[in-house]
């Protein structure tokens, strides 16, 4: 309840603001943003786009979370792993998000793997620096009795160790898309020819304020329903184990 | 099987000094001595936990072992407990579960489960694995008098049933008789077997 009131509020603030401001130009008000984003949706231009914008997540979310799960684990696990990468995983973890991408548009070129890859390296060190905390906290007497009963590779890392992760994981899952979409946004709007950065970009040369916060909201939507119908329902499915049940 | 230990330490002075010890299936074996000793060591070098020593661990038996902790898989109910660790079949899991008492808790998770129970369910698991030898660290310990005296009668009842030998490690001078294994002293500095003479 205080949720949606909260809402509310936020909604009253806008109209308010609107009307002071009386520019509908740069400051339109919820009523002119709601016509376009029902203009958009009717049309079957949000889909298209948000479609794309989506693909470019999904793709660089996988790449990254495999990526950078593997390397935290490796990390968490070896201490020579961990010497020896640590430098560069400091360097990647500050270097800034546009330079990333200018760099890959410039050596692999304006293409989708560049897209993919520039978001993809942005999120890896994160993701890692996450898993390799959640691989040095692991039980070290699950660990010996795994060793101790001659348990496979494959069957410890099922079994073992990718449970004791899965907390680590879930939340570095959450916390990566919601950071994934944004810079999918920046990739698409300096060079992509679709998806809601690219819209974004085109409606910004045309100081189209009300189509930037149509788009802008519809695609927070789409990334809100992916939150609430697929990572939190995965999420709570992983630490069944943890609640008691008769 | 035969352990053969020239020496181990942890970098600094030797814990445990020059030791051997033949074990054979069906024999038992109870290792006495103070905490901090280097009993538990001893069972981490013959189970193959630490290899960092000097000396060798040779045959071909198979091993078990209850951990001095239940050590089980939160995350896994009892019977997935048995198989997933020891890749033994589900219904040797199940007849293993009936015999430690424990056949209406296979779909429990660990934590729903008494800490006795769960004792059962490491105990259950370690033969689930069909030893030829058992290993056991200080499984009674931290027990209360009488689940202690229930595991042991049910240790003695499993090993007689199963034919498999067992190194018990042990501070409790009483616990060998009652398994009907023979105590050795772990003493000295760096520690050696030695047989208990003091044991009636």
């Amino acid at each position: 309840m205080p949720g949606v009131l909260s809402l509310a509020a936020m909604l009253v603030l806008w109209v308010v603001v609107a009307r002071i401001s009386d520019n509908p130009r740069t400051m339109p008000g919820p009523e002119a943003v709601a016509m376009r984003l029902w203009q958009i949706t009717v049309m079957g231009e949000l889909w298209f786009h948000a479609g794309m914008t989506l693909f470019r997540v999904l793709a660089s979310f996988a790449l990254a979370m495999a990526v950078g799960v593997a390397l935290g684990l490796w990390m968490g696990r070896s201490r020579t792993a961990d010497h020896w990468l640590n430098p560069g995983l400091v360097i990647a973890l500050n270097v800034p998000a546009l330079v990333i991408i200018v760099l890959a548009y410039i050596w692999i070129g304006l293409n989708e793997v560049a897209a993919i890859l520039a978001v993809a390296l942005n999120k890896i060190p994160v993701v890692t620096v996450m898993l390799r905390e959640g691989t040095r906290a692991l039980r070290p007497d699950l660990d010996d009795m795994a060793m101790a009963f001659r348990m496979s590779r494959a069957a410890r890392l099922r079994h073992v160790v990718m449970p004791q992760l899965a907390p680590h994981v879930a939340a570095a899952a959450r916390a990566g898309i919601s950071l994934i979409w944004k810079i999918v946004l920046v990739v698409e709007f300096l060079g992509r020819s679709n998806g809601v950065g690219f819209k974004i970009h085109l409606l910004f040369s045309n100081f189209d304020v009300a189509g930037v916060l149509a788009w802008a909201l519809a695609f927070v939507a789409v990334m809100l329903a992916i939150d609430i119908v697929v990572l939190r329902p995965w999420e709570a499915r992983l630490s069944r184990w943890r609640r008691d049940e008769d | 099987m035969r352990i053969d230990i020239q020496r181990k330490s942890f970098g600094g002075p030797d814990v445990l000094g020059r030791l051997r010890l033949d074990i054979r299936r069906g024999q038992r074996i109870a290792v006495l001595g103070p905490s901090g000793i280097g009993k538990s060591t001893l069972l981490r070098i013959i189970a193959g936990l630490d290899r960092d020593f000097q000396g060798s661990v040779g045959g071909d038996e198979r091993l078990s072992v209850v951990f001095q902790e239940p050590t089980l898989l939160p995350w896994r109910r009892a019977l997935d407990n048995i198989t997933i660790p020891t890749g033994c079949n589900p219904a040797l899991a199940r007849d293993l579960l009936a015999r430690v008492g424990l056949q209406d808790q296979v779909d429990r998770f660990p934590r729903q489960m008494s800490l006795g129970q769960q004792r059962r369910l490491s105990l259950a698991r370690a033969f689930a694995a069909r030893p030829d030898i058992l290993l056991m660290d200080e499984p009674f310990a931290s027990l209360d008098p009488d689940t202690a005296t229930r595991m042991i009668a049910l240790t003695g009842d499993l090993l007689d049933h199963s034919g498999a030998g067992l190194i018990l490690v042990t501070h409790d001078a009483r616990e060998p008789a009652r398994l009907a294994a023979r105590p050795l002293m772990l003493r000295g500095d760096p520690a050696t077997l030695h047989e208990d003479r003091q044991a009636n």
